[in-house]
């Protein structure tokens, strides 16, 4: 009973939460409707049937006593939200379109959230053949987008296969260091007062590594590889403990990316255009300039949606979100965005804490390591903190794989932190 | 296990944190640095969404404005040069340019204003300017230069408003960026032009001033070697220092101040420069503001060429007696030498000059700014300066200015005609009318006209005629 009461009463305070994100929603929208007044009623409609398949959602995890973390949704609402006011500001028809990922993304979500997620812990191989075998096909089959050979085609969608791929990383990876970490911690030889590990422990690292720079060559996506390799390293610290891996580890991608940056004209554009924008202003620098201009315009307060130029900006629906958000929102809007994302790596990592088994730990972990990266990376990236490296902004940026992935991750963290009772 | 999960969230915040302190630096410092760079087409598109203000002449004609998303310049190529243009592929020039932010309406004055507009949703509008321009005055100046190269400049020496800032050969403002063969836009074509069209010759132009300069030099006498006004001299046709003889036109005899002025006659002015010295000669032109650019340190209304001379320490006396008479090494603009008459005009004082009156709303007529006259130098006292008025009337009397003489108004004038490397001299007038109450200064060069007062005077009494007439 007892337990019961406290599942009422986390899904109760879920249900306030998300009752203030419907009305930040309504807010929003009453703004589009101002600029756009033909459209209200299909605008008024989307936003019922959003709100409602939230609080659907609250119901199903009612019903079936479900104990998962309750701040969690709210904020991916808030998230989803922004991204759907943003993209019907940019184009309707993006909005319409992520209208219907946002459901399937939804259901994806609910169904992840309910699984026995450590029956997962079973299948590491298929994980990792899986995952082998995802990032193989775009190379063979794949339609190349921004330079990125990533994209897989079936019928009339196209999907991003890295973003699934992630899913597999995290999975296999968990699987495995939750078996092998006490080997991995254990030091059969020194140098020089120097611990190393054995060569047959430094077997997976190199293999990784090998595989992230084979997947940057032929894929040119610098971006995932980044992610991939980081999530690696995070997830490695925290079943090891051993800083020494994550400089050894560093230090080898550092040279191994400095190689291809001799060796690539992309990878090198990349790096040149990061260092020195204004050079390459009118071609590879300018979707970074445009950006940052938008930034710029955006100041503390913002234009008022609707009122900036965010159309300046190649690709502003996907990887360049972020600056239409803080063209129009401002630095207050974009600081209350990462604020959100702050907010979510703080929970996932609140989760893996408080997991009961080290698989839990590592599996939620490293699904937070793996969404605090691609935020970083392409935030940095718009605002030239970082090379720019074309990865979606989780939950604001445009697209079906990248929000139907990042659904699944939530919802494996939800999973998980409705076991710890 | 946890204590490295712990750690390596504190990690992931600790880069967030610089994350969300480097947004601040990029949205407050870095954008905004950006913001004037050529690759920001946000300005182009603020400027699209808001209706340009016009910009009108004194008498409230139309000299720029805005009709379905095109720039209209109903006088044309006979003010581009201080009107300007409007281009997104060549920039924007003249008045276009200076007054942008007023035209735009996202001064600094008004930033308040802005912000109101912003919230209430308002459409931001553009302010008028008016300017001091008579545009009647202006298509007159315009029409007489007609094919020859040259220059008008009339202004207003009680308050330094320019009337007339007219310039020849022009061109028209409007579809520069249109392609007349397969390489060359016809702006393409005018920057190649060999008689350099776009150069405003009235601000700009490099002109020797010749005898018109004897207003400068004979200031100077006034001021420094006060018994010039009733001292002559005996002038034998030519005069010669240190072995260079400088020809006179005539030999004129037994010759006062008043005469050397009506008769242009060189020989006295050499003498005077050779009397004042290198030194007070150069002071001379200073204070006449001939060395000087008005606009210096402040908007630059017009784009002006400040005038040049030989320095006084390197002055040789034959380089005196040949910068006396406004040749030598001395170049200067239409407008300097429009000024000097305006000192003359205004018993000594020279208003600082200026094309703008007053920035407005385009609704109420609200006025945002307006400018007030001031004093920009003192070259003369009132005696030097009523001497010289009587003796440039006595020029168009009975002097070489005849031509500029109009019925029923007293005219004074000073003609020259300076010698150029380039062929036939420089036809130069400058004056000013009604003698008694001076409500204009005109200076008008005709290049390679010949004698001033049979090319130049003309223009500069026709444009004096109009003025007067139509009543200021």
């Amino acid at each position: 009973m007892a337990y019961n009461k406290k599942v009422h009463m986390l899904r109760r305070l879920e249900r306030k939460l998300l009752l203030r994100v419907a009305a930040y929603l309504f807010i929003g929208t009453g703004v589009l409707f101002l600029e756009h007044p033909d459209s209200g009623r299909e605008l008024f409609t989307a936003v019922v049937i959003i709100t409602c398949i939230y609080f659907a959602l609250n119901q199903f995890w009612n019903y079936v006593h479900f104990a998962g973390d309750p701040y969690m949704l709210s904020l991916i609402f808030v998230l989803c939200s922004t991204s759907l006011i943003l993209l019907y500001r940019l184009n309707p028809i993006y909005a319409a379109r992520q209208f219907l990922w946002f459901i399937v993304g939804l259901t994806a979500l609910a169904v992840s959230s309910k699984i026995n997620y450590r029956k997962l812990a079973d299948y590491k191989y298929l994980y990792a053949a899986g995952g082998a075998l995802l990032l193989l096909l775009p190379v063979f089959f794949g339609a190349e987008r921004g330079g990125a050979k990533s994209w897989l085609q079936i019928g009339s969608i196209t999907i991003q296969t890295s973003e699934f791929v992630k899913i597999l990383l995290v999975l296999f990876l968990a699987s495995y260091l939750s078996q092998k970490s006490t080997e991995l911690v254990r030091e059969k030889q020194s140098f020089k007062g120097f611990k190393l590990p054995s060569l047959e422990e430094w077997g997976p690292l190199l293999m990784m590594l090998g595989i992230s720079l084979i997947f940057l060559v032929f894929q040119k996506d610098l971006g995932a590889t980044l992610i991939f390799y980081g999530t690696f390293l995070a997830m490695l610290y925290i079943s090891t403990a051993k800083l020494s891996y994550i400089i050894m580890g560093s230090l080898l991608f550092l040279i191994g990316g400095s190689a291809t940056y001799f060796i690539f004209d992309h990878v090198k554009m990349r790096v040149e255009t990061w260092i020195n924008p204004l050079q390459y202003a009118e071609t590879a620098g300018y979707q970074v300039i445009q950006s940052l201009l938008a930034f710029g315009y955006g100041g503390l307060t913002g234009a008022g949606l609707g009122e900036g130029f965010p159309h300046f900006i190649p690709a502003v629906h996907t990887d360049f979100i972020f600056a239409a958000a803080a063209e129009e929102l401002g630095l207050a809007g974009a600081l209350a965005l990462l604020m959100v994302y702050i907010l979510l790596i703080y929970l996932g990592f609140k989760i893996a804490a408080r997991a009961r088994d080290n698989f839990s730990k590592l599996l939620a972990a490293g699904f937070t390591s793996l969404m605090a990266l691609q935020i970083f990376i392409i935030i940095g990236g718009t605002t030239k903190l970082l090379p720019l490296t074309g990865v979606t902004l989780p939950f604001l940026s445009y697209g079906g794989s990248s929000l139907v992935s990042n659904c699944i991750i939530v919802g494996l963290l939800m999973n998980i932190s409705s076991t710890r009772i | 296990m946890d204590k490295t999960i712990r750690r390596l969230c504190r990690f992931f915040i600790v880069i967030f944190t610089v994350l969300a302190l480097y947004l601040g630096y990029v949205n407050l410092y870095l954008g905004p640095s950006l913001a004037t760079s050529p690759y920001n087409r946000r300005l182009a598109a603020i400027e699209e969404k808001i209706p340009r203000g016009t910009i009108y002449d004194r008498n409230g004609e139309i000299l720029a404005e805005t009709k379905s998303q095109k720039r209209i310049y109903p006088l044309g190529e006979d003010a581009v040069h201080v009107v300007g243009f409007l281009s997104r592929r060549y920039g924007r020039t003249g008045l276009e340019r200076v007054y942008d932010q007023y035209l735009l309406g996202i001064s600094r004055e008004n930033e308040l204003q802005s912000f109101i507009n912003k919230a209430l949703g308002r459409v931001q509008k553009g302010h008028d300017v008016v300017v001091t321009l008579d545009a009647a005055l202006q298509k007159k100046a315009a029409e007489m230069l007609g094919n020859r190269k040259g220059a008008v400049v009339a202004l207003d020496p009680r308050t330094g408003e320019i009337l007339v800032l007219a310039s020849s050969p022009s061109f028209n403002p409007e579809s520069l960026e249109e392609n007349v063969s397969v390489e060359n836009t016809r702006y393409d074509l005018l920057l190649k032009d060999e008689d350099s069209p776009l150069v405003n010759r009235a601000t700009q132009g490099a002109y020797p001033p010749g005898s018109t300069f004897k207003l400068v030099t004979g200031g100077g006498m006034l001021t420094w070697n006060p018994s010039t006004s009733y001292r002559s001299i005996d002038c034998k046709g030519e005069i010669t220092v240190e072995g260079f003889t400088l020809p006179d036109i005539a030999v004129h005899g037994r010759t006062d101040f008043d005469r050397a002025i009506a008769l242009s006659c060189n020989t006295f002015f050499a003498r005077g420069g050779l009397e004042l010295g290198p030194d007070k000669l150069y002071k001379a032109a200073e204070a006449f503001g001939v060395t000087k650019n008005p606009w210096e340190g402040k908007t630059q209304e017009v784009p002006c060429r400040a005038g040049t001379l030989t320095p006084p320490e390197k002055m040789t006396k034959a380089q005196i007696v040949s910068t006396a008479i406004g040749q030598g090494e001395l170049l200067v603009s239409p407008l300097h030498m429009a000024l000097v008459a305006a000192a003359v005009a205004n018993d000594g004082k020279i208003m600082k000059p200026h094309l703008l009156d007053r920035v407005q709303t385009q609704d109420e007529g609200r006025i945002i700014t307006k400018y007030t006259p001031q004093v920009w130098l003192e070259p003369l006292g009132q005696t030097a300066a009523r001497k010289i008025k009587r003796a440039m009337q006595e020029a168009v009397e009975n002097g070489t200015a005849v031509r500029a003489a109009i019925p029923g108004i007293t005219v004074a004038g000073k003609t020259g005609s300076a010698q150029n490397p380039s062929g036939d001299p420089h036809a130069w007038f400058v004056g000013f009318a009604p003698v008694e109450e001076p409500k204009i200064a005109v200076a008008v060069i005709i290049e390679n006209g010949g004698a001033g007062g049979r090319a130049a005077a003309p223009i500069a009494r026709e444009i004096m005629r109009m003025a007067l007439k139509f009543g200021q």
